[in-house]
């Protein structure tokens, strides 16, 4: 049993019905970890809302007795954020998968924060419209968590991430108090507090009704699947196809490492195996300007060196070809046992010489890395494949990590593209912000939790918000 | 990795807990709760096999138990989990230490007898045929047993055909795994599927002293049960046709699999050539008959598409049927809360996942003439399902559907030309 205060755990049993108040050892444990299981972490109680009033009423309550709580989504997060410890509640809003209502012609949808991702393209769908941020996860993680860490996509190359499609929020702030941010409409005049709150890791508060934009589905598709025998040259033609100005909806790279492991799994999209990269671009728009784009495209790839452009025009063909791309980082799991998945950002014209870093850091630590991310961006996502039984390999794994996002620092990139900070990235911190950057980000957290009760010891180091001045670097 | 004394806790290795299997679990979507979710499930058999949680913890024995077993989380696993198999060990363990349910032991010890099993068959029937059991079927925890047994009516009664001949060429000998729900309740299944093979050129053998497969034992965690049946069955089939032919998916994905389960060669030998009846049938064409205008749903079992991985048969099986326009509804891939004893165990996380189904059978537009699959557990559960919400829908299995394609195509009329 949890250590819970038996009268804590009658009073939230009161709020949702004590059978959503989860309390025994082996329930609680299967809330340890998520997507990112190097981290670990068995809340005090997982409690789970069913109503909006009933999050309302939790938080308020949790605020009275000064107890900490975490939000969680689908436990799809890759930074450890969806983590609760001992002392601290967590709050799966995964019973809340309600999509409220969908406005064809506004083009917009308000759903409560459980919804998964890809349940709310499917519900747009017959009205010819879809939700643009596509996250890999899509299938699994919710809209409360992507708001949380405004999560992208292959797909927000072009449409932008999650930032760009939320235009209005209802959130229960840490004291329990209710607030709306934003309007449905569009831009309301002051500060952009919905740009605020989309981001902030479950710091600010739960959201609790998503207001979100709905962007028509394209009149045509085209998805081109490129082969090369180095990676340096698939990224080149990456700058080459963004330098000409065509903006693709969407760009992504697979090394060899990891269109095996796909082309290993159920999820088999037909990659040429003996590719040293394949890359992924997905033109969209009216018909002409797709066909005239497609051209261009294919031009830039062969020059750069293409092998072989495989063309997918049908939607069964072009699923296929995504579902390798979206499945990728579960197939790992047919490389090694356990994985690391580094998510940072470069400039796209540093992309060559920092997967050249990447491969010399594999190499000189006797590691497995598998590469896939979303070129285009310059967004990464390196993957250590490793044995967490094996207790020096996970120290070389460590070794390694930090090695390859201070390339990406020095190379003028930053620690996260997309996967948040949570609990993993919070050492990293430092490398790009310097103390009174994130005195800031401090001060800005207080503003709506001054008790720091909501995600506690996540994202930003205490440290530098205990002690309230500059601070050398370690 | 490849350590023997680890059993099926090995084949949960490769998860790397990315969650994409969460939307494929049906009481995941039921609860919301990660403790029903299969990625969470594999954390609790992790910690069982490490000692770290007791097989006898009720938290722990709850929330495995109320697996479906369906395995759709190993459909949507890009890692390639062997969800299965570590539950069956998980299950295997946990039973050997507080042992099985009362409710469970009695269910299964039923199956387990011919001489519980002829009477509790025989008064099914009577309820069936005084149409009693469509009389008292509805929502309630007895109508739901009503409905269960209503849904095994044949869906109209015929004049005893006569047999018919081969339309194709010889294709060799099949042995009809006869089961016991299937043969208590489904007779007219076995009907349909000893015709319809005939027709694509198979000869129909019939073997004696064949028993239950065991299934429901085996997933029950009682194996010791499970291989007892197992072994007479391998004693009753070996070497009497080319191949076992299966038309329950649930006793098909044993069979499959009796190597596994008993570890001999024969029963190897004899595991590989078992089949589901629609992958005769495919294989043989198969034949096209007489037209069906029906507008139908297919449910892939979850024994068929997930454990047997047989996907494309049932939909060429049905495909050859001329006139029959069919469909396959949202969530149609996903457990009908069947599973085996289930229903009668957790009846109330089973009619949870089934409210989902038959919801889109509802909304359905236009509304399907009968909604077919391949197992007979699932026939009754959304047969009763479909009965409990007034949906007048028929139930049915595939072959019965082709049987009567070529009903339509007059090859069982006495008068047909030879
Ligand atoms: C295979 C795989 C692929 C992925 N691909 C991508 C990708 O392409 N792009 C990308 O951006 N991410 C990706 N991710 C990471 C992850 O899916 C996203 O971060 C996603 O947004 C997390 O959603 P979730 O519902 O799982 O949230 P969780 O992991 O449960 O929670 C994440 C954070 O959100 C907070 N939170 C959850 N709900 C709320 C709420 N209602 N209000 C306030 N805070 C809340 C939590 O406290 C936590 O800090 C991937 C993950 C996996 C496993
Ligand atoms: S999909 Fe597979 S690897 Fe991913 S959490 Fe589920 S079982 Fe584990
Ligand atoms: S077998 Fe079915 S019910 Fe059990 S965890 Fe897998 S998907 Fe869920």
């Amino acid at each position: 049993m949890s250590g819970a205060d038996p009268d804590l755990v009658r009073a939230l049993g009161a709020i949702v019905g004590p059978r959503w108040v989860k309390i025994r050892d082996a329930e609680r444990r299967t809330y340890e970890a998520d997507g990112l299981p190097t981290h670990a972490s068995v809340p005090m109680v997982a409690v789970l809302p069913g109503s909006k009033a009933e999050v309302i009423a939790i938080v308020r309550l949790l605020h009275e007795r000064r107890v900490a709580w975490v939000a969680r989504g689908a436990g799809t997060g890759l930074s450890g954020g969806a983590l609760a410890d001992a002392e601290t509640v967590l709050i799966p809003l995964t019973r809340m998968n309600k999509i409220l209502g969908i406005d064809p012609t506004a083009r917009r949808a308000v759903i409560e924060p459980g919804v998964v991702n890809a349940r709310l393209s499917e519900a747009a769908a017959p009205f010819g419209l879809g939700y643009a941020p596509d996250p890999s996860s899509q299938a699994a993680c919710t809209i409360g968590g992507n708001v949380a860490e405004n999560a992208g996509g292959p797909h927000c190359l072009k449409y932008g991430a999650t930032t760009a499609h939320v235009v209005a929020l209802e959130v229960v702030l840490p004291d329990g108090s209710l607030a709306t941010l934003g309007c449905p409409q569009g831009e309301p005049w002051g500060p952009d507090l919905v740009g605020l709150f989309v981001g902030s890791e479950g710091m600010f508060g739960i959201a609790l009704e998503i207001t979100v934009r709905l962007e028509p589905v394209p009149a045509a598709v085209r998805t081109l699947l490129a082969d090369f025998g180095s990676v340096r040259a698939a990224t080149e033609s990456v700058g080459a196809i963004i330098a000409s100005g065509i903006v693709p909806a969407a760009l992504e790279l697979l090394d060899q490492a990891c269109v095996r492991a796909v082309e290993a799994s159920i999820y088999a999209a037909g990659y040429p195996t003996d590719a040293a990269a394949v890359l992924l671009v997905e033109l969209d728009g009216t018909r002409a300007a797709v066909e005239a784009e497609t051209m261009m495209v294919e031009r830039f790839l062969t020059e750069a060196g293409a092998r072989t452009i495989r063309s997918a025009e049908t939607a069964e063909a072009r699923a296929r070809l995504w579902q390798g791309r979206k499945k990728a980082f579960g197939a790992m799991g047919r490389i090694a046992p356990d994985l690391v998945v580094q998510d940072a950002v470069v400039p796209r014209s540093a992309l060559p010489d920092v997967l050249d870093t990447i491969t010399e850091v594999g190499r000189r630590y006797d590691l497995t890395i598998a590469n896939v991310f979303h070129a285009g961006d310059g967004n990464l996502h390196p993957n250590i494949c490793y044995d967490h039984r094996d207790l020096a390999l996970r120290e070389r794994v460590h070794r390694a990590s930090k090695e390859i996002m201070e390339a990406c620092v020095a190379a003028g990139g930053s620690i996260t593209g997309e996967h948040g900070v949570g609990a993993d990235k919070m050492e990293y911190m430092p490398l790009i912000f310097d103390p009174t950057s994130l005195a800031t980000m401090c001060a800005v957290r207080r503003a709506f939790d001054p008790a720091e009760r909501a995600n506690p010891r996540k994202v930003v180091p205490t440290r530098y918000c205990r002690e309230w001045r500059p601070e050398p670097i370690r | 990795m490849a350590d023997d004394s680890r059993g099926g806790f090995a084949a949960l290795d490769p998860c790397v807990h990315c969650g994409f299997c969460l939307p494929a679990c049906p009481t995941y979507l039921a609860t919301g709760d990660e403790a029903d979710s299969p990625r969470g499930r594999i954390l609790l058999m992790r910690a069982l096999e490490r000692g770290e949680l007791r097989a006898d913890d009720p938290a722990l024995g709850q929330h495995l138990d109320a697996c479906l077993g369906c395995r759709g989380c190993e459909g949507a696993c890009p890692s390639g989990v062997g969800y299965g198999r570590g539950l069956e060990s998980a299950r295997e363990r946990i039973t050997a230490t507080v042992g099985l349910p009362a409710a469970a032991r009695f269910v299964l010890g039923i199956f387990a007898r011919r001489r519980w099993w002829r009477p509790a068959v025989t008064m099914a029937r009577w309820f069936r045929e005084t149409g009693l059991a469509r009389r008292f079927r509805g929502p309630t925890r007895t109508g739901f047993l009503f409905g269960m047994l209503d849904a095994t009516t044949p869906d109209r009664p015929e004049p005893t055909p006569r047999p018919p001949r081969a339309r194709s060429a010889p294709r060799g000998t099949v042995a009809l795994f006869r089961g016991c729900v299937m043969d208590g309740l489904f007779d007219h299944v076995h009907e349909a599927t000893r015709r319809t093979l005939i027709v694509n050129g198979y000869t129909v053998v019939e073997v004696e002293g064949q028993v239950c497969c065991g299934a429901l034992h085996d997933h029950a965690g009682d194996r010791a049960a499970a291989r007892a049946l197992a072994r007479r069955n391998v004693a009753a089939f070996l070497g009497q046709a080319d191949w076992i032919v299966v038309n329950s998916a649930g006793c098909g994905a044993l069979l499959k699999d009796l190597g596994h389960l008993l570890g001999s060669p024969e029963a190897e030998a004899l595991g590989r050539s078992v089949r589901d009846v629609t992958e005769l049938l495919a294989a043989a064409g198969p034949v096209t008959g007489g037209p069906v205008e029906l507008e139908a749903c297919y449910d892939p079992p979850c024994h068929l598409q997930h454990a047997q991985r047989v996907h494309r048969e049932p939909l060429a099986v049905l495909d050859a049927i001329p006139g029959l326009r069919l469909r396959q509804l949202p969530g149609a891939d996903r457990c009908c809360g069947s599973a085996g004893i289930y229903g009668a165990l957790h009846p109330e996380m089973s009619r949870a996942v089934l409210d989902e189904k038959v919801a889109a059978i509802a909304a359905a537009s236009p509304p399907p003439d009968v909604v077919l699959t391949g197992n007979p557990g699932c026939l009754m559960q959304i047969g009763a399902g479909l009965g409990a919400a007034d949906l007048p829908i028929p139930v049915a299995h595939p072959v019965e559907l082709l049987d009567r394609s070529y009903r339509a195509a007059g090859w069982y009329d006495p008068a047909s030309p030879s």
